[in-house]
């Protein structure tokens, strides 16, 4: 194999499939990037058997061939590189890294010691749309999502398809959030609907690395494909059945305000200040209804509160949450306003935008007593 | 078992053709899943290992097979999850959080119910406490978690509400779970959910997916049936669904808050065959189920109250568990908070509970529901007919003006065309006894109430 690259071309593949790569204690192999030609491109791939990236670069392809050699290192010659030009050349497993001024030889492996990296069989169903709009709802789902081992279902993001929708949703048993896209965003081939969950870690990659142009959806059953234009990310899926989280979703409200959403966050943060190992800041209506008192205490420090201004309907309240997850809620909203809507001091309450029901987080209490 | 060490040796065989880390890594977690005419299916952990093994391995695993049995033509691959958690990757450590952080933190209970079977695990047998009111549900549940299927089908339990039929159906759903591991599939759900489950199969065209779900199992649980009655096209779906289970000697275990004959709207054919099977009930509980229940509830929370105290509630809460544990949790809360817990507190809770507010019920409601029930006119029931088919209801709407109203004896006479208040005092005085003695009565009072409470 010869080769010729720009050197940011290779170092923006490199950076892209860096997290695939994996330590195995049988298998070192796996910390090796595949390094490959195929039509025309440079295809460069990692993987960690549970997941696995490739990108297709440009350059000049001197001579067809592959090899594979330890990501790691050649992330690191071509990030202190200071050329513009490399030139990669292989003689059975050695890799010559030539630049005008610096030339390195990397031991590395045949592509056949390489594992193979699955393929998708069913390629004539498939569900697309805009990174954009992929990034948009992965990003409001995937701060609620932690991996469990003793509940390895939510560990994952789910997607919960059907036809004219599809549903994002995502929890550590504490909080859950849930985003639906309509068909009007996305085009779809599949004839019925799929409910599967995409572990953590690849929903993290997708993020990170689909960032432009249209990402496409395979399924078989045990994997999914997140096809972009010169991107792949294919990735087990997680066994078990999602659980029905729709008892979890309050239907109705004891209380329901609606507040200026900078000015929740700014309360919420400046508060959070005295508040203690738990993380608990309390939040108060009292019977006026005007003004939502929130308000923490730390035996050592001291205590603070904060007044802001609410639109209430309802029964007065005061319950205490953990301010990081009411935070990490309120970030995901663009809105000016939210609501949010309270059940007493044990049930769940849930923030939604006023005038977009495509989103809810829920968040549930902490006990007082 | 001879697939299992058919397999084994041929790992032995292939152990010693493949470099050590290979086979560690593809072959550890595989599995001989199947061997027919020939043709072996082997299982592997995940995709990856198929690929490899498919691509690398073929001929030797073939050749391996073949040294054990000439026949072997092929073999072939297939994902199959052993319920092995994946290698936990050398990720970077998550940032610590601590123990104390999560205590106060409440979670989402729902998430803890099995989303395979709906069953919520906190309902164990272990903690149904039994007395004379529900010692043959109880008989008749352990009966079908011995022969499932086979000895009474359908089950079919009924009493009112915050009895613990709820808790006793899951619980024979958790038990059987525990006795035959997997081999058994049960799937609970209330008719709530089946009804939303047919809705949603009918809007997007997948009723298919609904059949698979509810005809694939070998225990079907369903709560509250009652509410079934009068959706027809759900009670079509039930229909065929039983049919199928019960064809095919699958347990179906039924709960409701009356026995079938008294669901006013179900189909004949569903009611007949309901009571084709075992029906049991669970009446209100006597006062030393009552007390047995509080003794048990206290000591799950590792609490303790004066005798006289548990006394007093087992005694003053008679027709509700559901009441029970909410006065006990009341009362723990006023323990926790240090708080002491006298005799009087306790009364003062114990009538709160009590005394719920009728809401806006008046006395022509009540005579309305009873002349709707018994398809008679208000008109018969104020008059002055003695006829033995009118002076039964009018009798069930003196009791129910005291029982639901509190009114006056006195009044009630004046609603009910000018009788005498000793008539009132005799008719309420005659059904409270009968009540306790004639289940039928007290089913037909439930149905009344529940068509006050509904108007």
């Amino acid at each position: 194999m010869k080769l010729v690259i720009l050197k940011n071309n290779l170092r923006e593949g490199l950076t892209a499939i860096d997290r695939a790569a994996g330590e195995h204690a049988n298998l070192p192999i796996l910390k090796n990037v595949l390094v490959k030609t195929a039509d025309n491109k440079i295809r460069l791939s990692a993987t960690n058997l549970e997941i696995a990236a490739s990108r297709s670069v440009s350059g000049k392809i001197v001579e067809e061939g592959s090899i594979t050699v330890p990501l790691a290192t050649l992330l690191t010659i071509v990030n202190n590189t200071a050329s513009e030009r490399i030139t990669l050349e292989t003689d059975q497993n050695t890799l010559f890294f030539k630049t005008d001024n610096y030339e390195a030889t990397i031991q590395g492996l045949p592509e056949e010691e390489f594992p193979i990296i699955p393929k998708i069989e069913n390629k004539k169903e498939y569900l697309s749309f805009s990174a954009d709009v992929l990034r948009d709802a992965v990003l409001k789902i995937l701060s609620t999502i932690q991996v469990s081992e003793i509940r390895p279902e939510i560990g994952g993001m789910l997607f919960d398809f059907e036809i004219t929708y599809l549903k994002f949703a995502g929890t550590d048993s504490f909080r859950l959030a849930e985003k639906t896209i309509t068909e009007t965003n996305f085009t779809s081939t599949f004839t019925r609907g799929f409910k599967v969950i995409v572990p953590l870690k690849t929903m993290q990659e997708v993020l990170r690395i689909m960032v432009k142009g249209e990402v496409t959806i395979f399924i078989d059953p045990n994997q999914i494909l997140f096809q972009g234009e010169d991107t792949e990310i294919i990735s087990r899926l997680i066994e078990g059945t999602y659980p029905e989280y729709d008892a979890i979703t309050p239907k109705s409200f004891e209380t329901e305000m609606t507040i200026e959403r900078e000015h929740l966050m700014n309360a919420v943060k400046l508060v959070s200040t005295f508040s203690g190992k738990v993380n608990e800041i309390k939040m108060k209506l009292h019977d006026g209804k005007k003004v939502l008192e929130v308000y923490s205490m730390n035996q050592a420090l001291g205590e603070n509160k904060y007044l802001v201004p609410v639109k209430a309907k309802g029964e007065s309240f005061e319950t205490a949450f953990n301010w990081r997850y009411v935070m990490e809620g309120l970030k995901n909203f663009e809105s000016a306003e939210v609501f949010f809507g309270v059940n007493g001091s044990h049930r769940a309450a849930l923030l939604k935008n006023p005038s977009d029901a495509s989103y809810f987080y829920i968040v549930m209490p902490i006990n007082m007593n | 078992m001879e697939f299992e060490q058919l397999w084994q040796t041929a790992l032995g065989e292939i152990e010693t053709q493949v470099s050590k880390p290979n086979f560690a890594t593809w072959l550890k977690n595989s599995k001989l899943l199947d061997k027919q005419e020939g043709v072996v299916l082997v299982g592997l952990p995940n995709t990856f290992a198929k690929e490899w093994v498919e691509n690398k391995y073929q001929k030797i695993i073939l050749n391996a097979l073949r040294n054990q049995d000439q026949a072997t033509k092929k073999v072939q691959f297939t994902v199959h999850n052993t319920n092995i958690a994946p290698t936990p990757l050398p990720q970077r450590k998550p940032k610590q959080v601590s123990e104390e952080e999560f205590k106060k933190q409440l979670a989402f209970e729902e998430l803890k119910i099995d989303p395979e079977t709906n069953l919520n695990p906190r309902y164990r047998l272990s903690s149904f406490v039994v007395g004379k009111t529900n010692e043959l549900a109880y008989a008749a549940a352990s009966a079908v978690i011995d022969e499932i299927g086979r000895k009474y089908n359908p089950l079919f339990f009924y009493g009112g509400t915050g009895l613990g039929k709820t808790h006793l159906i899951q619980a024979i759903g958790n038990e059987i779970k525990v006795r035959y591991k997997d081999k058994v599939r049960v799937k609970y759900v209330s008719s709530e959910k089946f009804t939303n489950d047919v809705i949603y199969g009918i809007r997007n065209k997948r009723m298919e997916d609904m059949k698979d779900k509810y005809r694939n199992v070998d225990v079907l649980i369903i709560d509250d049936i009652q509410f079934i009655g009068g959706k027809t096209t759900t009670e079509e779906e039930f229909f065929h669904t039983f049919n199928a289970l019960y064809e095919n000697n699958k347990q179906i275990i039924i709960s409701s808050d009356r026995p079938p004959k008294f669901i006013p709207t179900l189909e004949d054919r569903l009611r007949s065959r309901f009571e084709g099977g075992m029906i049991a009930d669970i009446s209100y509980p006597d006062y030393e189920l009552r007390l047995a229940i509080l003794k048990t509830k206290l000591q799950e929370r590792g609490a303790a109250l004066p005798e006289n105290i548990v006394e007093f509630i087992a005694n003053k809460i008679q027709k509700n568990l559901r009441e029970l544990e909410g006065v006990l949790n009341r009362i723990l809360f006023y323990q926790y908070a240090k708080k002491e817990v006298t005799l009087k507190m306790v009364e003062e809770i114990v009538s709160g509970v009590l005394q719920q507010p009728t809401k806006n019920i008046n006395p022509n409601q009540v005579i309305k529901a009873v002349a709707d029930y018994y398809e008679i006119s208000q008109n018969d029931l104020t008059g002055r007919c003695r006829q033995k088919s009118i002076v039964e209801p009018r009798q069930i709407t003196m009791y129910l003006l005291r029982d639901i109203l509190g009114l006056s004896y006195p009044d009630i006479g004046q609603k009910l065309g000018k009788r005498d208040h000793t008539t009132a005092i005799y008719a309420t005085n005659k059904i409270s006894e009968e009540i306790n003695k004639d289940q039928d009565l007290n089913q037909k009072i439930l149905a009344i109430k529940d068509l006050v409470y509904k108007e």
